[in-house]
């Protein structure tokens, strides 16, 4: 068949052959078209095939490829250990991602390095055994990561900076208001300890705002590593910083034994802290009954807090979790609106997702996943 | 019948008017008679702290904010650690911050304690009341 070998070989229709079986000149159109660069060597490791793409992305012709050594598109400092690698793929053929997590490089022909993921299909037909890989460019999302981890840590440390330096022009005016009533109070009417009181109530929410937007923006960049964690205690500790709240609602709180997860000790402590603590807060008329489960499905571990509160509609399931959103006035309820933002951003870099199921009403569910340790 | 004891020289180094003022409001409330002077960044306060002439008495405490200008409260801190004749005299620092590492390093330094300032006035106030009160009154100091 001698593929690739001249770019416009005679169609092979065979006649006796029953469409609509693909004919050769329809395979070499699928190779051409691919996005992917498309490279297939023989048994020995020689360039037999490749596509156009494979040329834009080495900038070899096709010509100067053929026929070849595929070591010719490796750089150097893995080319002595190619043809073992080759040799342990020919051993177990299998369709498989090459380099198992490692981060691949293809070397240009003018010797820059191009970062690369390549997917390995062993190929067997009458001429014999091939390899086909596909080779896809991924400098581009490369960047495109970069760029976007970049600017995550730029919007974090901005966040850090603009809400540490907040706090102390607005310390001084709440101080200041404060000491007024403290010392004027006999001697102001009743109008102007309303106007003290909006004015403290005022900078003692943006303190809050302020303190919860620095939590928030040192869950990216002040976590601790994630290390395998007894959420049991955890979920303890998070159960004794709440003691006020749950002894002034009346409060029954229950769970599951729970697991062992790989995570941040103290951001799970606030996880934790933060959905018990909403499901306290939003309670209904009865004394809140709240419920945390554990249940396994494969890698991770699914955490729901379960409350017999006020519920949120269906509409809102997605905007909770959006930062300085809230569903209920602050007279209702207070809060900055935080929380739950907090507590998709801990779930997310722990890899999990967070998520929420209710009717109004009859309470909420708060689920997220979390990593198990693996066995 | 009490003793009368003369007054304490307290050293204020902070750079916020607006603090140096509810400092001085929280301690005109104290029981324990007492003298406030302040410095308003780190050169100024170890000028008053080495003076010869003998105008500024050497202070019972030193509070001292950690972000001031031109020598800032870490440098001023191991200064005064560091000098055979300052040494003995207790340092509060008095700082906005809650970095876990400015608080480290402020031990590390020789601080005999770290305070955070509340952001709330009467709990400022109480915090000023219990720093008076052990260290004008609990414990015991090097007096002249």
């Amino acid at each position: 068949m001698g593929w690739g070998r001249s770019r416009d070989a005679a169609p092979g229709v065979d006649p006796e052959r029953k469409s609509p079986a693909p004919t050769e000149q329809l395979f070499r159109l699928v190779v051409e078209a691919s996005p992917n660069g498309v490279v297939m060597v023989d048994r020995r490791g020689v360039i037999v095939l490749v596509n156009r793409e494979t040329e834009r992305l080495f900038g070899y012709t096709r010509d100067e490829l053929v026929g070849q050594s595929i070591e010719r598109l490796v750089p150097s400092r893995f080319k002595s250990s190619h043809p073992d690698m080759r040799q342990g793929f020919l051993a177990n053929p299998q369709a498989r991602a090459m380099g198992a997590g490692r981060d691949l490089f293809g070397v240009h022909k003018d010797g820059s390095e191009i970062p690369v993921e390549i997917g390995l299909n062993p190929i067997e037909v009458e001429e014999g055994f091939f390899v086909l890989a596909s080779v896809i460019d991924i400098g581009p999302r490369k960047q495109v990561e970069a760029e976007l981890r970049r600017s995550n840590e730029e919007l974090e440390r901005f966040a850090y900076v603009v809400s540490h330096d907040l706090q102390e022009p607005l310390r001084t005016v709440s101080s200041y208001v404060q000491l007024l009533s403290r010392r004027y109070h006999d001697r102001l009417d009743a109008d102007a300890m309303d106007f003290i009181d909006f004015a403290v109530g005022g900078a003692r929410r943006m303190q809050q705002l302020i303190a919860d937007l620095l939590t928030f923006s040192r869950v990216g960049t002040r976590g601790a590593p994630l290390v395998p964690t007894g959420m049991q205690a955890v979920y303890e500790n998070a159960l004794a910083s709440l003691r006020a709240a749950l002894d002034e609602s009346n409060a029954t709180v229950t769970s599951d034994p729970l697991p062992t997860v790989v995570a941040d000790a103290g951001q799970l402590a606030q996880l934790l802290t933060n959905l018990l603590g909403n499901a306290l807060k939003f309670r209904g008329d009865q004394p809140p009954h709240v419920h945390v489960s554990a249940r396994r499905a494969g890698r991770m571990w699914t955490i729901s807090v379960q409350d017999n509160g006020i519920g949120i509609a269906p509409e809102y399931f997605e905007r909770v979790f959006v930062i300085f959103q809230r569903l209920h006035s602050r007279e209702e309820y207070p809060g900055t609106g935080v929380g739950l933002a907090i507590c998709k951003r801990i779930v997310e870099r722990h890899g999990g997702r967070i998520w929420v199921e209710s009717t109004p009403a009859q309470g909420a569910r708060f689920s997220f996943t979390l990593p198990a340790v693996a066995e | 019948m009490a003793i009368a004891v003369p007054p304490f020289d307290i050293l204020l180094v902070e750079d916020n008017l607006a603090d140096v003022r509810l400092t001085q409001e929280a301690f005109k409330d104290a029981r324990v008679p007492n003298r406030l002077h302040v410095a308003r960044d780190g050169v100024e306060a170890l000028g008053m702290l080495r003076d010869a002439t003998g105008t500024v008495p050497r202070p019972d405490l030193i509070l001292l904010d950690l972000n001031l200008p031109r020598k800032d409260g870490r440098e001023v801190l191991q200064d005064i650690k560091q000098d055979e004749a300052l040494r003995h005299i207790p340092v509060v620092v008095l700082s906005t911050s809650h970095s876990e590492h400015d608080i480290a390093r402020s031990y590390r330094l020789g601080a005999n304690a770290f305070v955070t300032k509340p952001v709330d006035v009467d709990r400022f106030f109480q915090v000023i009341r219990s720093l008076e009160q052990f260290w004008l009154d609990t414990a015991r100091l090097i007096r002249p």
